[in-house]
């Protein structure tokens, strides 16, 4: 953005409620009461086969529900999806005419565990469909009966975190008048190569930001948020996006920024959008992966948007807890800080023993603390630079 | 308020849409693809980068070099990058794919090929395909990434309309690539999925503040544009939209126009009035 360009402040847009299915559990309680206990979602992989693999573990969904009318879904990820759905549904009805619903959903796989299908041996064209990046979306669209825009974000593990603010877009500018936002992706051999190759993959446990930290470890999961304009949302709800904003790098396909420029931006445009400044953050949830440089990048762009404020304010990350989740990742994240403001507690860093003098912040270490955080700040980064940010506002019960 | 100020595309067919035929089922003469080659472009770092990741890099070159625009000018945090594809990451994760199953058993991945190593892994992302885009041309601003047809190229449009309207970005780019030959096998056992002939792309618009209003909205019936854009380019998914607002610019450069575009049973539409 252009220096000294001032915008207004963009219209809050209500998360009226969520639904998850994650490592944990087939909901959003199973999701919290995982974190808050500090649990450990990471197992082996059974579903598919890693046995050539360096490292084999991950945040595997043990099992998923069968669900009524989903015996010809094929897809994992569209299974996901259509579980958290259930789960989202459960608390919140969707009211508004099917025109008038969009789903955004963001992704770094989409449903490419049936390319590996549709290529072996006897594979049809079907699984070829199904493994197209936006399947899963439209395959949540029809089961809820949306017939609004349906959207797939494919900014990888920042994905989910630009879906919810394309969803708050489409909500500003009355396109409709309830959103499906959220993120997902499945465990699948496609991806968990990929890492191995990288070597991004620990062979220990996750510990972000920690002195002994080695890398990531991937999980599988769904999350999804009703949005709805603030002043059409008369129940209760979770909490109000305030800002939202993206920034490329532009300086490595693989690798964040070297000093944060581009995480820094989103940061500070997300903030500008809300309204706010740096001084009323309560409360980061950090992308904390648990890899070298991504931990030590991202805490030196926080102690500088933080500047004075850096050992006032909470940080933790999940990611030691259900692993990466990629798509889902940024909208775990979201409810998360939602629900420790509704709460008052805020999840530990499963993983973080003793912090890396180079990412020093406040880091929520050993066990969840008792706070209260109204105005939180998520941070995700993917692969092709990307980054983005939102600010969040957390609602009383 | 905003303003299409120029239309970059490259397509099987050639570069512009000069090189359009008048009707891309009839040139095709039964072809089922219409590909587009490798660019051929300078640089280490373009050694590894796949095919869409340079016709990316192309179409936005191509975009600066006919309308006389510097790369200083879409340097930096004042460009929005919105990139749309329903295809182009098919090749990456197919080739990924393909490796993984010619893997001779309890090899781990010592069996390296080209593309089953390391670097190759990071480019089955579509996100990488924009970001090569971004490194290329130093892009530090707000970017977009939808996965889909015509319809997510409308919304991407929409999206980048916002973005200027909010002051978020100064000028905004729409990048669309497609490719299908590296999948021409998947193609050819879903050919009810698509239409004929499927023809690779690269397109780039650049959007700018200006004196248009735009309106957004879901069209039964597909506007004279887009028909004539499938017409004369053929199938080209993401790309149509920005071809059918090269053909538009070129009947009238600053006037009124309106796209409209189709995927998975949904139309989206933008008007610039």
């Amino acid at each position: 953005m252009k220096a000294g360009v001032t915008r207004l402040r963009a219209e809050p847009v209500s998360l009226v409620a969520a639904g998850a299915v994650t490592p944990f559990g087939a909901d959003v309680d199973a999701f919290w009461s995982g974190l808050v206990t500090g649990s450990d979602g990471i197992s082996t992989i059974e579903r598919f086969a890693v046995d050539d693999l360096r490292v084999g573990r991950g945040g595997e969904i043990k099992k998923l529900r069968a669900l009524p009318g989903a015996r010809r879904v094929r897809c994992r990820a569209s299974l996901l999806l259509l579980a958290a759905a259930e789960d989202l549904l459960a608390r919140s009805a969707l009211t508004a005419e099917p025109e008038r619903i969009a789903v955004v959903l963001g992704t770094a796989l989409g449903g490419v565990e049936q390319l590996e299908r549709a290529m072996a041996p006897g594979g049809r064209a079907r699984h070829a469909l199904d493994a197209l990046y936006d399947s899963p979306a439209h395959a949540l669209a029809r089961r809820l009966g949306a017939r609004g825009p349906v959207m797939t974000v494919g900014a990888a593990c920042a994905a989910g975190a630009t879906a919810i603010g394309t969803g708050a877009d489409l909500l500003r500018a009355d396109v409709v008048d309830v959103v499906i936002a959220g993120g997902y992706d499945a465990l699948c051999r496609f991806v968990m190569r990929g890492f191995d190759a990288l070597r991004s993959l620990t062979r220990e446990r996750v510990r972000p930001f920690d002195k002994r930290r080695s890398g990531l470890l991937l999980g599988e999961a769904a999350g999804l948020v009703m949005l709805a304009r603030e002043r059409d949302t008369h129940g209760p709800r979770l909490g109000r996006l305030l800002g939202h904003a993206s920034a490329s790098d532009g300086s490595h396909v693989a690798a964040p920024d070297a000093y944060g420029r581009g995480l820094e931006l989103a940061i500070r445009s997300a903030l500008d959008e809300a309204g706010l400044t740096p001084a009323d953050v309560e409360f980061v949830s950090a992308h904390g992966t648990g890899t070298l440089v991504n931990d030590r990048i991202e805490a030196d762009v926080l102690r500088r948007v933080l500047a004075g404020r850096v050992s006032e304010v909470p940080v933790n990350s999940i990611k030691g807890s259900v692993g990466h989740t990629m798509g889902a990742a940024a909208v775990l994240e979201a409810v998360m800080c939602l629900m420790a403001g509704r709460e008052g507690v805020v999840p530990h860093t499963v993983g973080l023993e003793e912090p890396d003098p180079v990412c020093e912040l406040d880091h929520v270490i050993g066990s969840p603390r008792t706070a209260q955080p109204r105005i939180s700040l998520s941070t995700s980064l993917g692969f092709g630079g990307c980054n983005a940010a939102l600010v969040l506002e957390a609602v009383d019960r | 308020m905003t303003a299409v100020e120029a239309v970059a595309v490259l397509t099987g067919w050639g570069e512009g849409i000069q090189a359009l035929p008048e009707d891309a089922a009839r040139a095709a003469a039964g072809r089922a693809i219409i590909p587009l080659g490798r660019p051929a472009l300078e640089g280490e770092r373009f050694r590894r980068a796949t095919r869409e990741c340079l016709l990316g890099v192309a179409a936005v070159d191509a975009l600066l070099r006919e309308h006389h625009l510097s790369r200083e000018v879409v340097k930096g945090s004042s460009t929005a990058l919105m990139y749309v594809t329903g295809s182009a990451y098919g090749a990456s994760n197919y080739a990924w794919v393909a490796a993984d199953a010619t893997i001779p058993a309890g090899q781990g991945d010592r069996r390296l090929g080209a593309v089953a190593g390391t670097l190759h892994f990071p480019y089955t992302a579509p996100s990488v395909m924009s970001g090569e885009v971004a490194i290329e041309f130093g892009l530090t601003g707000p970017y977009g990434i939808l996965i889909g047809g015509a319809a997510a190229t409308i919304d991407a449009l929409w999206q980048a309309t916002l973005l200027l309207e909010a002051g978020r970005c100064e000028r905004a780019l729409v990048l669309a690539v497609e490719t299908f030959e590296d999948c021409a096998e998947l193609y050819a056992r879903g050919r009810w999925l698509v239409g004929r002939p499927l023809v690779e792309a690269a397109v780039c618009a650049l959007l700018v503040p200006g004196g248009l209003r735009t309106r957004y909205d879901a069209p039964r019936a597909a506007s004279p544009l887009e028909t004539r854009a499938r017409t004369r380019a053929g199938q080209t998914l993401a790309c149509e939209p920005l071809i059918a607002l090269a053909l538009g610019r070129a009947d009238d450069p600053t006037g009124a126009i309106g796209v409209t575009g189709e995927w998975r049973g949904r139309r989206a539409g933008l008007y610039w009035h």
